[in-house]
């Protein structure tokens, strides 16, 4: 088994000051488990401390990693150097930011202009049912959160938006349908209405023609296409 | 250049909220409940709230439902104290634990997505060091959302405040608070996206920033966890108490330190050495794996100590072994799914099938901004600051002492944040309330002494070297030699860090810009917990010294530790609160300084 590897960076960098954008190459060594952030902080500390790219909890809890790695979007804190070499079978990768807002500088994007399609979902309950009796909780049983329990942990990495052919203008996008969805489902929130008028608006679920590639990239392996077609069906309502 | 270090513009609120965490949330939902229409504002150093650190807490939650005969509030606290080993504020303690139950009503009304039992309530999981019968035997005390516990309170909160109009300013850092004559009126804060400096004046200013992991190499927090708000209160000459009180969650995931949660021994993980036997036994017999966490994370590190620990070929790092392979698939598929795949995902490992190296790794700072059990900011002399707060993982009430319960941090956000919220209401609403302008005068000086920098040093490996050093000197265990090396190079690497230029002198999105500006802050607080830890010649909780073995009443005290000027601690001591003991009645008893066996 190899211990490690003679790979090839290709990142897309943007200077805001100069307004510039060009590729620029990095030559590195790295042993077979490291993350792609651990290369990206390598090169800051080896070779140029400029590079910008994002991260915070680096294990595929947060969604602030995402990049596009030879065009698949992806979280570059799951991805290991090993993994990546079998999936794409090579030692040169081409990096590049996601495509769902705007640049602020090389790998990392204006993620507020990303979650304004999220926002416009009302991502929280609208009307909330009243419990059974003042101070309790609501009863859901196992079987109807399984229903919608997987749209629940969407972690907004926009992965699913990058890879939707159909997100970029119109569409609000995968993720933030998911968001709108799991309120229908969720039988604590009485606006379902509202909600519905989102979902089957001009920018919301019939803007996707099921191409699967959300649920292909999705790094939570959520079936997120499954959700977008059940909106489609108008099978999401809750008891 | 330098030009730029000029503040471009003032905004004006009623309460800024200096982190946008769980914490930071929980408050500012209740005051925008509360006060609908007010002006609140939440810096987040991350792209966005839902990328702030709490989304990563998976365990659970612990609290006492009043209704449940198997459990009261009183064993709650018990736990609590004696977790903390007697260092906790019994004032606190009681608010906290008597308060859970509400909080986790409000978020499950909300629409937190918390797992389910067969009736369709909610379900409750074991943790370490939460008993029934001052412990007598582990309890159902912890709710959870599967493991993305943190993330349902996040999404939650977020979604609340954003619903009632909060304003967040993301990737804004607070760089330096503004406090004169004991009053708090805002903040510097720089802009990163677009490298601009702006002063916030507000009422009411809220330090909610979270924890300082990135101190050491080995650790389970994000990589913005660099103890900002210990750091600018430091700065500010306020003091950080019990700094030395840093908790190891036994299991990080040998190599990137990742956290497999405590979980994994709730639901019957076992922890092997080399020779595959089942050390736990030796360490604590009656808990055994399910043991505070600062007992196995020495016991681990006896282990590997004495050479029955097995060396990892890839990271060249010693680690024992997790044993999951005897659970059921539910308990793989229902129960751990997400720290199993962590364990597929960094280590390519199958829980269900092989061993997994875990060993300790830094996760949690009991220690803090001092407060009061309303998060009143206290300085040096315990008086208030007017208008400031603190409160989740950078603050000190303290609810944890020197050891921290799994489940009992979230708690502490969602009640504390809750009770900050109640508390500076009327203060806002009251005269003395208004907003006051102080100059900030310290910022341009700090950032133009990075921008103008020369020589030959590397910001970024004296970072990567300081954080080793800690690792090494300043954890599991430590002596007076380690801690006196430790300040030693501290020192040095603060005036290094001054012979650093920077790659790039622009401001927006400058990540070397706020790596040296973070560098300083790490060197703060790492500089405050090795004193600290130096001082106190004794036994404690989390913070173990390997020549002092022992707990001894002659440190029954908190430790204050301010910083005249880098490298120069000054100790002083607080009283640790004792009403239940005081206050008589039944099993109070249990309240007194009583020894730490499971
Ligand atoms: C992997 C992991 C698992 C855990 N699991 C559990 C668990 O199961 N149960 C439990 O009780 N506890 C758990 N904990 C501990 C718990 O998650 C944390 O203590 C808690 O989330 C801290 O919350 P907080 O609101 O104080 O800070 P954070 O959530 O860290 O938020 C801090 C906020 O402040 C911002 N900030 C920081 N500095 C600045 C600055 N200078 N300017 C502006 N903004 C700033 C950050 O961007 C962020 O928004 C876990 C911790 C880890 C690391
Ligand atoms: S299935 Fe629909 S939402 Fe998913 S990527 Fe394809 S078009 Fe987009
Ligand atoms: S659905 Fe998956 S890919 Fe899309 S934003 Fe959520 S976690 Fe990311
Ligand atoms: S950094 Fe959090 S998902 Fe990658």
């Amino acid at each position: 088994m190899k211990t490690s590897y003679d790979l090839t960076l290709n990142i897309r960098r943007y200077d805001p000051y100069q307004n510039r954008t060009w590729v620029q190459t990095y030559q590195l060594e790295a042993g077979r488990i490291m993350r792609f952030v651990d290369l990206f902080r390598k090169i800051n500390d080896e070779q140029d401390a400029t590079l910008a790219w994002g991260s915070s909890c680096e294990h595929g809890q947060c969604g602030s990693c995402s990049v596009r790695i030879n065009g698949k979007p992806m979280l570059a804190c799951e991805l290991l150097v090993e993994n990546a070499v079998n999936e794409f079978g090579s030692t040169t990768f081409f990096i590049e930011p996601l495509p769902v807002a705007s640049v602020v500088r090389d790998l990392v994007i204006d993620t507020d202009q990303a979650y304004a399609r999220i926002d416009q979902v009302k991502p929280y309950i609208i009307s909330p049912r009243q419990p059974a009796a003042d101070g309790e909780a609501h009863q859901i049983s196992p079987e109807e959160l399984d229903r919608y329990v997987d749209a629940t942990r969407c972690i907004n990495c926009f992965c699913c938006s990058a890879a939707c052919i159909a997100s970029h203008d119109t569409f609000l996008g995968p993720n933030a349908m998911l968001a709108a969805i799991v309120r229908v489902m969720d039988p604590r929130e009485d606006e379902k209405q509202q909600r519905l008028e989102t979902i089957y608006s001009e920018n919301g679920v019939y803007r996707c023609h099921s191409s699967q590639a959300c649920s292909f990239v999705c790094p939570k392996e959520i079936d997120v296409a499954h959700f977008m077609a059940l909106a489609k069906q108008g099978a999401i309502t809750s008891s | 250049m330098t030009a730029a270090l000029h503040i471009a513009a003032t905004l004006r609120c009623d309460v800024l909220i200096i982190g946008a965490g769980g914490a930071a949330l929980r408050c500012a939902a209740e005051v925008l409940e509360q006060m609908p229409g007010a002006s609140v504002y939440a810096l987040t150093k991350v792209s966005h709230p839902q990328k702030s650190h709490t989304s990563t807490a998976q365990g659970g939650l612990a609290a006492v439902d009043p209704r449940d005969p198997l459990d009261s509030t009183l064993f709650h606290m018990f736990d609590t104290w004696k977790g903390s080993d007697c260092t906790a504020d019994q004032n606190v303690v009681k608010l906290i634990c008597e308060s859970a139950w509400e909080q986790i009503l409000w978020l499950e009304n909300r629409g937190m997505h918390f797992s389910r039992d067969r009736e369709g309530r909610l379900s409750k999981r074991t943790f370490g060091g939460h008993t029934r019968n001052f412990g007598e035997a582990s309890v159902y005390r912890a709710v959870f959302e599967a493991d993305r516990t943190g993330k349902g309170i996040m999404d939650t909160s977020w979604g609340e405040t954003l619903k009632n109009g909060i304003r967040f300013f993301n990737q804004c850092i607070a760089v330096e608070l503004l406090i004169k004559d004991r009053r708090c009126g805002g903040c510097i804060a720089f802009k990163q996206k677009d490298g601009q400096f702006v002063k916030i004046l507000a009422k009411a200013t809220v330090i909610a920033t979270g924890g300082s992991g990135q101190v050491f190499r080995v650790t389970t927090n994000c990589r913005q966890n660099t103890g900002d708000g210990l750091a600018l209160a430091l700065q500010a000459g306020l003091p950080i108490m019990d700094p030395e009180a840093v908790q190891f969650h036994p299991t990080g995931i040998v190599g990137p330190g990742i956290l497999a949660s405590e979980t994994l021994r709730s639901v019957g993980g076992i922890l092997r050495n080399r020779d595959l036997e089942p050390f736990m036994v030796n360490y604590a017999p009656k808990m055994k794996e399910l043991a505070p966490r600062d007992l196995v994370a020495r016991a681990i590190e006896s282990e590997i100590r004495e050479g029955r620990g097995i060396v990892n070929p890839d990271h060249n790092i010693p680690h024992v072994w997790i044993d999951l392979r005897h659970l059921s698939d539910d308990v793989h598929e229902k129960q751990i799914p997400e720290v199993s795949s962590f364990f597929k995902r960094y280590v390519n490992l199958d829980t269900k099938k092989d061993l997994c190296p875990v060993r300790p790794s830094n996760h949690y700072h009991m220690g803090g901004i001092p407060t009061n059990a309303f998060g009143e900011v206290q300085d040096g002399d315990q008086q208030i600051i007017g208008g400031l707060y603190a409160v989740g993982e950078c603050a000190a009430a303290s609810f944890h002492g020197f050891n921290r319960l799994g489940t009992n941090s979230i708690l502490e956000l969602i009640t504390m944040g809750k009770l900050v919220a109640e508390r500076l209401i009327p203060y806002i609403k009251e005269e003395y309330g208004k907003h006051q302008d102080i100059a900030g005068d310290r910022f341009a000086a700090r950032f133009s002494t990075y921008m103008e920098a020369t020589g030959s040093e590397s910001v970024g490996l004296i970072r990567n070297a300081m954080r080793t050093m800690m690792t090494e000197k300043v954890s599991v265990f430590r002596t007076e030699k380690t801690m006196n090396e430790a300040i030693e190079d501290l020192a040095e690497s603060y005036e290094r860090a001054h012979r650093a230029p920077l790659a790039c002198r622009d401001l927006a999105m400058n990540q070397e810009l706020l790596n040296r500006w973070e560098l300083d802050n790490l060197l703060m607080v790492a500089m405050a917990i090795s004193q600290a830890a130096l001082h106190r010649k004794e036994s404690r909780g989390a913070h173990f010294r390997d020549d002092y073995p022992e707990r001894k009443d002659e440190f029954n005290y908190h430790t204050l530790a301010s910083m005249v000027s880098f490298p120069t601690v000054e100790i002083g001591r607080r009283e640790i609160d004792m009403s239940l003991f005081a206050a008589g009645g039944e099993h109070h008893e249990k309240f007194d300084y009583i020894e730490r066996k499971y």
